[in-house]
């Protein structure tokens, strides 16, 4: 899962080295926390979150196939 | 229209789709399949409502005839790059209006700089991290990309309403058309859900229109994002009797379907009495 967050950012920004990925794992539940350099910011959010939706839709459909549920957390 | 029409009940529309198939014994894409309901109201294989759809066997009029492996290589110019040799090239075909076929430049699009093989790549390397194992097809025209997943047939790459494929193909766009220049727009399919989807919506503008004819009030379709929204109104653009319009911003923007002003009515209807019929000058093409 984090390294589907990880290569979908990475994808997207101007500074991919800068991108930092971490999971905390719960008894169901799993969070993924995106940190990105400022000035990308915009660009994993997107217009209205539109981006930021579309990560979350993929980080849920990726965990429905293992049978486990994941949140995205952008840190600004 | 076929004259034996069946009508489906199943879990969701894909499992009513296939028992049509075995029914009528022919492929999906022989099928008029017209859905009754969409089994509404749950997430994920929790339907609470059965899907339905009513099936025939298309007839001639209605088929699609833009099957790739017939006119690719003398019209369309498309390049088929395939990623597993035996990996078949499904027919994909291109939206456009009833209109005679478009003439399609005779340029061969795949240039040295193209960004299909990178958008090929990231897919692949975002299907493997989401433990999706399939291959992607790629296939280039002048106007897009067209990547093709050749999915595993849950469905569930494909999400509801086709939201995973969107997303999907979202990101791909954002990722692969940043600069300003040469962009080009990347469509993901995945077993032939685009034309699933089209062939569904264009039964539904097809039932709008009667409504409209009959009710003479305006019918307004749910929420819908812009592919989907170009379906309708393409749909329904030769209608003079009714006009089409997206009302509601972002997600929530959606088609309403009115019957056509009086005032252009009663233009048209006095045209059609001028003797001579050239006297108006009046031609809407």
């Amino acid at each position: 899962m984090k390294e589907l967050i990880k290569y979908v950012a990475q994808s997207l920004v101007d500074n991919p080295d800068k991108v930092e990925v971490t999971e905390v794992v719960g008894e169901q539940t799993s969070v993924i926390e995106l940190r990105v350099a400022k000035e990308d910011l915009g660009k994993v959010i997107g217009k209205q979150g539109r981006t930021a939706k579309a990560i979350r839709t993929i980080l849920s459909a990726a965990s429905t196939k293992v049978h486990k549920r994941a949140v995205l957390e952008i840190i600004e | 229209m076929s004259s034996k029409t069946l009508e489906i009940e199943g879990k969701t529309i894909d499992a009513a789709i296939e028992t049509a198939c075995r029914e009528f014994n022919v492929p999906r894409e022989k099928l008029n399949i017209e859905i009754i309901s969409e089994g509404n109201g749950g997430f994920w294989g929790v339907l609470s409502k059965k899907a339905k759809i009513r099936a025939s066997l298309l007839s001639l009029d209605v088929s699609f005839d833009l099957n790739v492996k017939e006119n690719a290589p003398a019209k369309t110019a498309a390049h088929v790059i395939t990623s597993a040799k035996d990996a078949p090239v499904l027919p994909t075909r291109e939206i456009k209006a009833a209109a005679a076929p478009a003439a399609v430049p005779a340029v061969t699009v795949l240039s040295a700089d193209s960004s299909a093989p990178k958008a090929k790549e990231l897919l692949a390397g975002i299907l493997q991290r989401m433990s999706f194992e399939c291959q992607v097809a790629v296939q280039e025209t002048p106007e897009k990309i067209i990547l093709n997943i050749e999915g595993d047939g849950s469905g569930l790459l494909i999400g509801k309403r086709g939201q995973n494929l969107d997303a999907i193909q979202y990101i791909l766009n954002k990722a692969i058309n940043r600069s300003d220049t040469d962009r080009k727009m990347i469509m993901v399919d995945s077993e032939a859900y685009r034309k699933r989807r089209e062939e569904s919506l264009m039964v539904l503008a097809e039932r709008i229109r009667e409504k409209v004819k009959k009710t003479k009030r305006p019918v307004s379709l749910s929420n819908m994002n812009a592919h989907d929204r170009r379906i309708i109104h393409l749909a329904l653009q030769e209608d003079e009797t009714l006009t089409t319009k997206s009302r509601g911003e972002g997600e929530y923007r959606k088609i309403v379907i009115l019957p056509a002003k009086r005032g252009n009515a009663v233009h048209h209807h006095s045209r059609r009495q001028t003797p001579g019929g050239q006297s108006t000058g009046y031609n809407k093409d």
